[in-house]
């Protein structure tokens, strides 16, 4: 197995950014951790959960799907080689989620074009990022166990790499490392692992309240509850790494010149399932929030990926980032408890 | 502004949006929190669910009411009435802050004298608030340790809309919850930079840091930095003002920056005509809006995010907003705009950034002095006043003594609405915004999202009323009031009270503002948009 | 990609966002995880604040009332008309004959421009804002 040293990573980041745009942990100014393009000066290792998943990569919030310029027709697919380092292992399971969404009947190529150029390295976590983090119960963490072209353990001062892919393999060619004998390697690892799980127990309400939810036995109360407070702001769905729902807009400029773009959409928005005659099956914000659950929870069966039978990687930034606090850690508890 | 600012010395917030995580007591009135301040809604709603308590004043039944511990839904216009009457059983009862009395106010024996007025019964008459409800709620809000009084538009556009702050403030004091975390008089301001706006001189009397125009040292001082021999040493015209003066022919030329006057103020037709009557109109905005239609110059500005430059929030936070893009076409930052005009017109302005203005303000303005670029970019934001560069701004404002001293309690007699229902206009319109959308829709109604979920104005009326007049849900209605008349569609529901219909200013297509009284109050010059009479007739 | 920290346009909360472009285009919106307003939150304006800015009605040139008719012009042609009216305004009726109305929505630096502008070099105090609180 390859070593990478600690001290060698900004050297090594460099190099990939010769060929990649590298989006990494980044330490804004004010204070901020957030993903953004690769600057020394602005890297960090000292990171936890940034709002957006890296979803937002392959599946921009904006992002224009033709234009029309002087009558003629043209569609943008963008893409460039993107290499995204420190990935947690639930994004990686989101983006898994994600593509596989985005692949099934008929391909979207304007994320199969973006994802098929994107590197992902993954950073194993050594525990939780803080106290929303459920990965382990949704079977997506802490550690990656597919998906990834290269996951890192940070073992002290160095990172053992573990390939997941001939492409992450090209990408050591030109790196600083140092081989580990393969034992010794993955008896480090093995440690590592257990010591992250001893850290992340599994949350048992998520088991009972998809059980509950199946046996159709959850209190119908609990969504007026939630939906009394929600604020309707979307933020659950778009700081979600599995949400991949999205509304389009046009823009002419004038006659035969215009552009459609596509951006994030939020099934909790009243709108979003409202129908043409002005009847909204969802017609309340109790009812959304209940379908929205249900299809994290519920009905996800058939496309299960993470052999838990959940469309939730357990990353808990909608318990983080909902201002009403209406999380899924949330609301398993209270249907737990119902 | 005003109200606070002769009671305390200084208006504004008193305390920060952090602070209604610790509050044991919510004292919102006149706001629709959840609504117009979504991320202030939210603390209020999570501070409930922990236990704290939320009494309500307004007279629409708002989302926050499900949440509340006591709803006083008293007749529009009516809150000097009610406040009173809160304060004249806290002193009947000697639930009032003593110590705090004494040692932090003047004027108690005035308040008495005239809170003494207002005993229960006398307020229920004029409120509709019943007696029993009044009492609860004076005991709630004295017997609290921490009470937050927050406030919006719903107090200030009246024409007594500075004797209903006043009346918050005086409630404030009587009971000391001022001072301390988690207290406070807080006006909740409705736009991204109104309270900079204020701050920079954006007003008649003042310039930057609140320096009154007639003061000779502040004019001395700013005819100095500036370099410039003789400035004005009158107060000038209000927005208020400035319409009528331009009816009556006196004013010439407006010259407005990123704002839509014809959408945003009361009895529009009365506005257009001000408008018209000019024989030089400049608009600098985003966007053609209604009154950049009507301008002989438009000049074309770039948005937040093609600029740089700071913001001040409704908690005095000067923030930092960095610029991610070029404008498009020909559009430019107004700072650019308005240096190359003054350049033109004789006085040259060379700045280089936003950054090199704000040394200026820095230099001319106590409460910025502080406030550097450089600061800001390492943080995030500094609240004001923050006099030096050493200093790290001031999260709650009155500690151990007033901006002005001793605060002063400014009682208040009960006036009504000036536009009151009768026989022929026999409905209550108030306006408000509403969660969709942000005023005349300049910006939010270019977004398709918001677009639809609030695709058109809608009029809120009562069940009973809508059944008396065989109005139906989304049937056309037309509103009209002695200035104007606007059709849109109805929402049956039980928000609003009887009488009383509710709409917005946000559609073009139902300019509201048509139909609202521009009387205002005689010293802030803000006019009541929040109460005229209107009949209703259904359009078939 | 380039993430710019920017202020929430809309209400007085004072919410800070990242915005996300390529090149000038927003491509989307990541709220400011540590900022003390709004830690990492935002309302549905916040989150869909994106959109307008690059919206096909957007001004992207100064235009001149001529005949009737608002027409395109260039900056020098736009800039030196406001002047020289403004001026000329000042020398006929004196300057309480002109107004200033300045924004709840631009930045504090534009406010106090639009006040100096007012008061030093065209004389008078006529200047406001639209939302008086």
């Amino acid at each position: 197995m390859k070593t990478l040293a600690k001290k060698d990573l900004i050297e090594t980041l460099t190099i990939w950014a010769q060929k990649h745009d590298v989006l990494c942990p980044t330490q804004t100014d004010p204070g901020d951790c957030i993903f953004d393009t690769f600057r020394e000066k602005t890297f960090t290792l000292d990171y936890k959960k940034p709002p957006l998943s890296p979803k937002a990569v392959f599946f921009p919030h904006s992002e224009i799907t033709f234009k029309v310029e002087n009558n003629e027709y043209r569609e943008v697919v963008s893409s460039k080689n993107t290499l995204i380092f420190g990935i947690r292992a639930c994004d990686m399971m989101g983006i898994l989620q994600a593509t596989s969404f985005m692949s099934r009947d008929q391909k979207d190529i304007y994320y199969s074009a973006k994802r098929n150029m994107g590197m992902t390295i993954v950073m194993a976590c050594p525990g939780p990022q803080n106290e929303t983090c459920f990965c382990t119960t949704t079977h997506s963490g802490p550690f990656a166990r597919k998906g990834f072209d290269l996951q890192f353990y940070d073992v002290g001062d160095t990172f053992l790499i573990e390939i997941g892919t001939p492409g992450g393999e090209a990408l050591l060619s030109a790196i600083p490392l140092t081989d580990i004998d393969d034992t010794h390697a993955e008896q480090q690892i093995a440690k590592f692992q257990k010591k992250a799980l001893r850290h992340l127990p599994e949350v048992k309400s998520v088991a009972k309240a998809m059980k509950k939810l199946k046996d159709d036995k959850a209190d119908e109360k609990i969504w007026d509850s939630f939906g009394q407070k929600c604020i309707t702001c979307g933020g659950c769905a778009f700081v979600c790494p599995t949400c991949t729902c999205f509304s389009v807009y046009d823009h002419q400029f004038s006659p035969g010149n215009g552009l459609r773009a596509r951006i994030w959409d939020a099934c909790l928005y009243g709108g979003f399932t409202k129908e043409a005659s002005g009847h909204n099956p969802r017609a309340s914000q109790a009812l959304r929030l209940k379908r929205r659950h249900e299809h994290k929870l519920l009905h996800y069966n058939e496309i299960d990926i993470q052999g838990s039978l959940c469309g939730c990687v357990g990353c808990g930034r909608c318990s983080d980032y909902c201002p009403v606090h209406i999380g899924t850690l949330e609301v398993v508890k209270a249907i737990a408890e119902s | 502004m005003v109200g606070l600012a002769a009671t305390f010395g200084s208006g504004a917030m008193t305390n920060s949006i952090n602070d209604f995580d610790d509050a044991d007591l919510f004292l919102v009135t006149g706001s629709n929190t959840t609504a117009q301040h979504p991320l202030i809604g939210s603390r209020i709603i999570n501070a409930v669910k922990r236990g704290a308590k939320l009494l309500l004043i307004d007279p629409r039944e708002i989302p926050l009411a499900e949440f509340a511990d006591l709803h006083l839904r008293q007749n529009i216009g009516t809150d000097v009435a009610v406040l009173n009457g809160i304060m004249n059983i806290i002193i009947e009862e000697e639930l009032y802050d003593k110590e705090f009395v004494e040692t932090r106010t003047e004027g108690f024996e005035q308040l008495k004298e005239i809170v003494r007025k207002y005993p229960p019964h006398v307020v229920e008459k004029i409120s509709g608030v019943a007696s029993r409800d009044l009492k609860k709620a004076a005991n709630m809000y004295a017997k609290a340790d921490k009470a937050m009084l927050a406030y919006a538009m719903g107090i200030t556009q009246h024409t007594t809309g500075v004797d209903n702050v006043k009346s918050c403030a005086n409630l404030a004091m009587l009971t000391g919850h001022l001072g301390r975390p988690a207290t406070g008089v807080n006006p909740l301001r409705g736009q991204s930079n109104v309270q900079g706006a204020c701050d920079m001189g954006g007003l008649p009397n003042v310039y930057s840091g609140y320096q009154p125009v007639i003061d000779a040292a502040a004019k001395k001082k700013f005819e100095d930095a500036w370099g410039v021999a003789a400035l004005d040493d009158k107060v000038g015209l209000t927005i208020t003002d400035m319409m009528i003066a331009a009816q009556k022919g006196e004013l010439k030329a407006l010259f407005v920056m990123g704002e839509n006057p014809l959408m945003s103020d009361p009895d529009t037709s009365h506005i257009e005509q001000a408008l018209s009557n000019l024989d030089f109109l400049v608009v600098q905005d985003m966007f053609l809006s209604e009154t950049a239609v009507k301008a002989d110059v438009v000049l074309p500005a770039a948005s937040f995010a093609e600029k740089e430059g700071t913001y001040t929030n409704t908690e005095r936070r000067v923030q930092l907003s960095g610029k991610a893009i070029s404008p498009p076409g020909e559009a430019r930052p107004d700072w650019r705009i308005i240096c190359e005009l003054s350049t033109l017109a004789g006085y040259p302005m060379n700045y280089s950034s936003p950054a090199d203005i704000m040394k200026e303000i820095n230099a001319v303005t106590p409460s910025y002095a502080g406030i550097t670029h450089e600061r800001l970019a390492g943080g995030y934001g500094l609240q004001w006043p923050c006099p030096n560069v050493e200093h790290p701004g001031t999260p709650v404002l009155h500690k151990d003594k007033f901006s002005k001293g001793l605060g002063t309690f400014l009682p208040c007699e009960f006036k009504p609405v000036a536009e009151m229902p009768d026989e022929e206009y026999d409905f209550m319109l108030t306006t408000g915004r509403i969660y969709y959308h942000y005023h005349t829709g300049t910006m939010t109604r270019r977004i398709s999202i918001l677009e639809r979920e609030a695709p058109e104005a809608l009029l809120e009326i009562h069940p009973d009323d809508a059944k008396k007049m065989g109005i139906r849900n989304n049937d056309v209605v037309e509103v009209t009031s002695r200035r104007g008349a606007v059709r849109l569609k109805a929402e049956i529901t039980k928000r609003v009270p009887q009488s009383v219909v509710f709409s917005t200013f946000h559609f073009h297509e139902a300019p509201i503002n048509l139909l609202t009284n521009s009387a205002y109050d005689p010293v802030a010059k803000i006019p009541e948009y929040k109460g005229c009479a209107v009949k209703i007739r259904r359009c078939v | 990609m380039t993430r710019t920290r920017t202020v929430c346009p809309f209400c007085g909360c004072g919410c800070s966002f990242y915005l996300l472009s390529e090149r000038d285009r927003v491509t989307g919106i990541e709220p400011s995880p540590s900022n003390p307003v709004n830690k990492g939150m935002l309302c549905v304006k916040g989150w869909n604040a994106h959109e307008f800015i690059h919206s096909p009605e957007r001004l992207t040139k100064p235009l001149i009332r001529k005949h009737g008719e608002q027409v395109e012009s260039t900056w020098d042609e736009a800039l030196k008309l406001v002047a020289d009216r403004l001026l000329d305004i000042k020398k006929q009726f004196g300057p309480r004959a002109l107004a200033f109305l300045a924004s709840a929505k631009v930045t504090n630096e534009e406010n106090y421009l639009f006040m100096k502008m007012a008061r030093a070099t065209f004389g008078t105090n006529n200047v406001d804002h639209c939302a008086r609180l």
